[in-house]
């Protein structure tokens, strides 16, 4: 395997940076990635030994092996967003060979739900529940692309840096659509890029030198000045939908005024250069003199291509497998989606100031992930074949996402999940598929995306932990999923009224198909008699299902 | 048992020491923390909270609180005297002339949003919009550090709300629980269920999750079951919005309109210990005929406000209970030829009363024609911190929205002290 030489940061050697040489070494030393990758184990193995190493040092016990029903759910709910079928779930739990998680999670890596549910998670990165706007709520076009790139499992840095170059439009190519939220706001394109991207927070600087972190304004600024050219147009209707595409002018500057606090009406501010972070300025060729430039973009038109392109030299330079922060970003995102924490944490914020929990794992992971050739594919199948992701999530940590990795993470599943998630369980997408009927368009059928958002869309309190609120219980107990409790032939509504099995075997279906797990002898019995205390179970069934429906084992992944 | 005096008691401190010795019951029942129901009561007499009266559009200041008789932008109403010595008010206003004993008239407003949905946006957070950030409406700040954990009743109402942000990143906790412009409760909050089945539903329900939390220590699931707890409650106390019977008895102190009926609504859930309570007054935007809206708006408001305030006070709440009133944005000194005023933030004017403010002020002055402060500018962070200020609430306290630390109040703002008592 090959070793990775800390790579080169470069930066100008002006007077003006020098004073800032130091705190640059230091952060050398915390982003190169370059440290011997262990060649003869693969890498679950050595995330495993790097996680335990921690445990011994901290003498903490971990959690013991999470039951074959605990791990099916949880790794259903990550590779594909939903939960197994009853079928599928009694299939594996009744399976006996000793490499059945190793091959289930292969056949869920190659389902179609992986690639459909990795780019909603990917979308939600790149959007977020309240995108700023300018048609982005419709991107259906960047959606199915995002998807395409899944499916084809086309290396991460390539698909970032398609996102960034741009081409094309919004509804036939897709890619553009990310630029398309920051429209004329080239400052709001900066905190993105690097936050996403580079797993860095610039936006302090935007205002001020950041207080404690190598970060000025120029950072900001010389950043910025990659986007200062950029102009969103309308190209056209295609399918009723918008096609933007984002064309680059020749000139145009971001004009430096200094901090904030010293602002002053009508000043005037200085051009800024665009710089690559911690980098070298930027060398762009002179426009001839007589240079003459069209005023705007006419809508309706793809705008022609600059002759130099500063959108472009930055794709280039964020996606190059030398640069430390792309590498360690992607690795430490993908690893928090599915183990909780960061090894930084929060991952938007790789600082020194914010130093990782497991620095030798994460200079491992970077590694080997450049290595791999950005394969996300291979390092989601390595880290959930891992004995860290394969943890039970019991025991008496309090903590949702544990510092040491010593319990499962518990976290809360997403609008889409939940939706998908109750839709397998009640047997209400089965129903719509043998009813015969053309299958909804909308993404949220039955419930519909307005309520599913507002009430499970941002379940958190700012800083990414979980927060409950009134309104997700009202909307779950007053009525609000009484849509997916169809008594329907192949429901499983009608599985437990007209079954003729005993009750026994019955609410083991129930749980089974709700939790994904056997239910244990007092809650059999529980059930039973809960269905049993009436001559008619009709009411009961339904209350049933709804309990199973909004318990907390339901409500997160664990 | 002795009943030692709450006034130096904060009601963290308070809780705290109740928690520690307390017999052990219910900690989700605010009330069982008490084992004297009298002390309970002193407690909610003399908890803070706070009313918003929003005048969705944009009141005018010439019709309202800063009169300019006689010049060029003075309009056509005539200014009144009032209860305070040399400050006239609008003649619409006959009932708040009154009050201006127990107000304080911020005639200095200087705001940076000029628009609708930038102004609403400022005027419910304190900050402009950004890209990236959803800023928290006062009235969730509000619920955070004025509100009650295990209440039944919501921490945050609203009554034909304007404000579009909610939680925003204090997240689903705070969000706001808002009833309609007659005052009926939001979708989804009533069960339809008979109480026995809900009943028994709800067991079944405590037996899963109580063996789920026997293995799941995650306090993420403590979290879950408190919020359906809360939800579970709200059914109890759903009777303190039907105020049908309150209402035919003070019609008259509020005024026959529906604005009164919302602030009679608003009196009521603040006597129940509600922290915040928004009541919404629509149609300011007068750009066409400015001065019949106003003469149409402004008196059921002013009777409505007025009624408030007696009430709060005859009660003895309206010392614990801040009273704001404002729009999002002013209105233009220019008359237009449609005798409409349009958007104006350079110079507007807002007013508050009750808890920790004085009353019988005028702070700060617009120029002769209204067109610009003359003294005493009052930006929207100065007047958010104020607010939070008297509502005993340091504004720079501090949020986080990712990694990035966001004070309740913009950086940079001062609490207007001479308005504060």
């Amino acid at each position: 395997m090959a070793r990775l030489t800390t790579p080169p940061l470069r930066f100008n050697m002006s007077p003006v940076w020098l004073s800032r040489r130091f705190l640059l070494i230091a952060l050398a030393g915390v982003l190169s990635p370059a440290v011997a990758v262990h060649s003869e184990d693969s890498l679950r193995a050595s995330i495993d030994r790097h996680i335990s190493n921690t445990w011994k040092s901290n003498q903490l016990t971990p959690a013991e092996q999470s039951a074959d029903a605990e791990f099916l759910r949880r790794v259903y709910l990550d590779l594909v967003g939903t939960i197994p079928t009853y079928d599928a779930a009694v299939t594996f739990l009744d399976d006996n060979s000793p490499d059945k998680r190793e091959r289930l999670i292969d056949r869920l890596l190659d389902d179609p739900g992986f690639a459909r549910h990795q780019a909603e998670v990917w979308d939600q990165v790149l959007f977020g529940r309240n995108p700023p706007g300018h048609g982005t709520d419709k991107r259906q076009g960047f959606q199915t692309w995002l998807r395409e790139q899944f499916v084809a499992n086309t290396p991460y840095d390539q698909w970032v840096k398609a996102i960034l170059v741009a081409e094309g439009n919004t509804v036939e190519n897709g890619a553009p659509m990310f630029f398309v939220q920051y429209r004329n706001q080239p400052e709001e394109a900066t905190e993105a890029v690097t936050q996403k991207f580079l797993g860095v927070q610039l936006q302090c600087a935007r205002c001020h030198d950041h207080p404690f972190e190598p970060w000025t304004q120029l950072d900001f600024f010389g950043t910025a000045a990659f986007f200062a050219r950029l102009k969103v147009v309308d190209a056209g209707k295609k399918d009723k939908l918008t096609m933007y595409v984002i064309g680059e002018k020749n000139t145009g500057d971001i004009l430096f005024t200094g901090p904030v606090t010293e602002q002053e009406v009508g000043k005037k501010g200085q051009p800024v250069i665009p710089k690559f972070l911690h980098g070298d300025v930027l060398v762009e060729p002179e426009l001839p003199d007589d240079f003459k430039e069209d005023r705007n973009f006419p809508n309706g038109k793809m705008p022609p291509k600059p002759r130099f392109s500063r959108k472009d030299q930055l794709a280039e330079w964020i996606t190059q497998p030398d640069n430390p922060y792309f590498v360690r970003a992607v690795v430490n995102r993908v690893w928090a989606q599915f183990m909780g924490r960061g090894i930084v944490h929060p991952v938007d914020n790789m600082s020194e100031a914010n130093a990782p929990s497991h620095p030798e794992l994460l200079n491992e992971l970077s590694a080997t992930m450049v290595d791999r050739k950005f394969d996300l594919k291979w390092y989601i199948r390595e880290l959930v074949n891992s004995r860290t992701y394969q943890l039970s999530g019991h025991g008496p940590v309090e903590e949702a996402m544990p510092f040491h990795f010593e319990r499962a993470r518990t976290r809360p599943l997403t609008a889409e999940e939940l939706l998908d998630t109750w839709n397998v369980a009640t047997g209400y997408e089965a129903i719509q598929q043998t009813s015969g009927a053309k299958p909804s368009t909308d993404r949220y059928a039955p419930l519909g995306s307005g309520y599913l958002v507002r009430f499970f869309g941002t379940p958190s309190n700012g800083v990414g932990d979980f927060q409950g609120g009134l309104h997700e219980h009202l909307y779950l107990n007053n009525g609000g999923i009484s849509k997916l409790l169809s008594s329907a032939k192949g429901g499983l509504y009608d599985h437990l009224m007209n079954s003729e099995a005993p009750w026994e075997e019955r609410v083991d279906r129930l749980y089974v198909s709700m939790l994904t797990r056997r239910p244990t002898t007092e809650e059999r019995k529980r059930f039973v008699a809960y269905f049993t205390a009436e001559s008619n179970p009709r009411t009961r069934i339904g209350e049933a299902i709804w309990v199973l429906m909004t318990c907390s084992e339901s409500r997160f992944n664990h | 048992m002795r009943c030692p005096s709450f006034e130096h008691l904060s009601r963290r401190a308070l809780l705290k020491g109740t928690l520690a010795t307390g017999a052990g019951g219910s900690l989700i029942n605010w009330g069982s923390l008490f084992n004297s129901q009298v002390i309970a009561n002193e407690v909610k007499k003399t908890q803070k909270r706070c009313i918003l009266l929003w005048m969705n559009g944009g009141a005018s200041q010439f019709e309202t609180f800063d009169m300019k008789p006689g010049r060029p932008t003075g309009g056509l109403f005539r200014p009144i005297s009032t209860n305070l010595a040399g400050v006239q008010v609008c003649e619409l206003m006959p009932k708040i002339s009154q009050c201006m004993d127990k107000l304080t008239v911020i005639r200095s407003m200087r705001t940076s949003q000029v628009d609708h949905p930038g102004g609403i946006h400022l005027m419910h957070t304190g900050y402009a919009q950004a890209a990236g950030i959803r800023f928290p409406e006062i009235g969730a700040v509000i619920a955070k550090y004025l509100g009650r954990d295990g209440s039944d009743l919501p921490n945050f109402i609203k009554i034909f709300s304007h404000g579009n942000t909610g939680a925003g990143f204090l997240g689903p906790k705070y969000q706001p629980f808002s009833l309609n412009p007659e005052g009926r409760l939001p979708t989804f909050s009533t069960s339809s269920l008979k109480p026995e089945i809900e009943s028994r539903r709800n067991s079944l329900r405590n037996f899963v999750e109580d063996i789920y939390a026997r293995r799941h220590k995650a306090e993420t699931v403590r979290m879950h079951r408190e919020a359906y707890e809360a939800a579970r409650r709200l059914q109890n106390v759903q009777s303190v919005f039907k105020i049908d019977n309150e209402w035919e008895k003070y019609r008259d102190l509020y005024g026959d309109s529906a604005f009164g009926r919302r602030c009679l609504m608003a009196r009521r859930l603040i006597e129940e210990g509600v922290p915040f309570v928004e009541v919404g007054q629509s149609s300011y935007d007068s750009h066409a005929d400015n001065f019949v809206w106003h003469r149409a708006l402004v008196p059921p408001m002013e009777h409505a406000w007025a009624g408030l305030m007696a009430d709060l006070e005859q009660r003895g709440l309206l010392e614990h209970t801040l009273v704001v009133w404002m729009g999002e944005i002013g209105r233009t000194p220019k008359v237009n030829n449609r005798s409409g005023r349009d958007h104006y933030v350079r110079s507007w004017s807002t007013a508050l009363a009750g808890c920790g403010v004085k009353g019988g002020v005028v702070y700060g002055e617009s120029d002769k024609d209204g067109v610009d402060v003359k003294d005493n500018p009052v930006t929207e962070g100065d007047f958010f911190a104020t607010i939070y200020q008297a509502l005993g609430i340091d504004p720079d306290t501090e949020h986080y929205n990712g990694v990035r630390p966001i004070p309740i109040a913009p950086f940079g703002s001062s609490v207007v002290q001479d308005v504060l008592v």
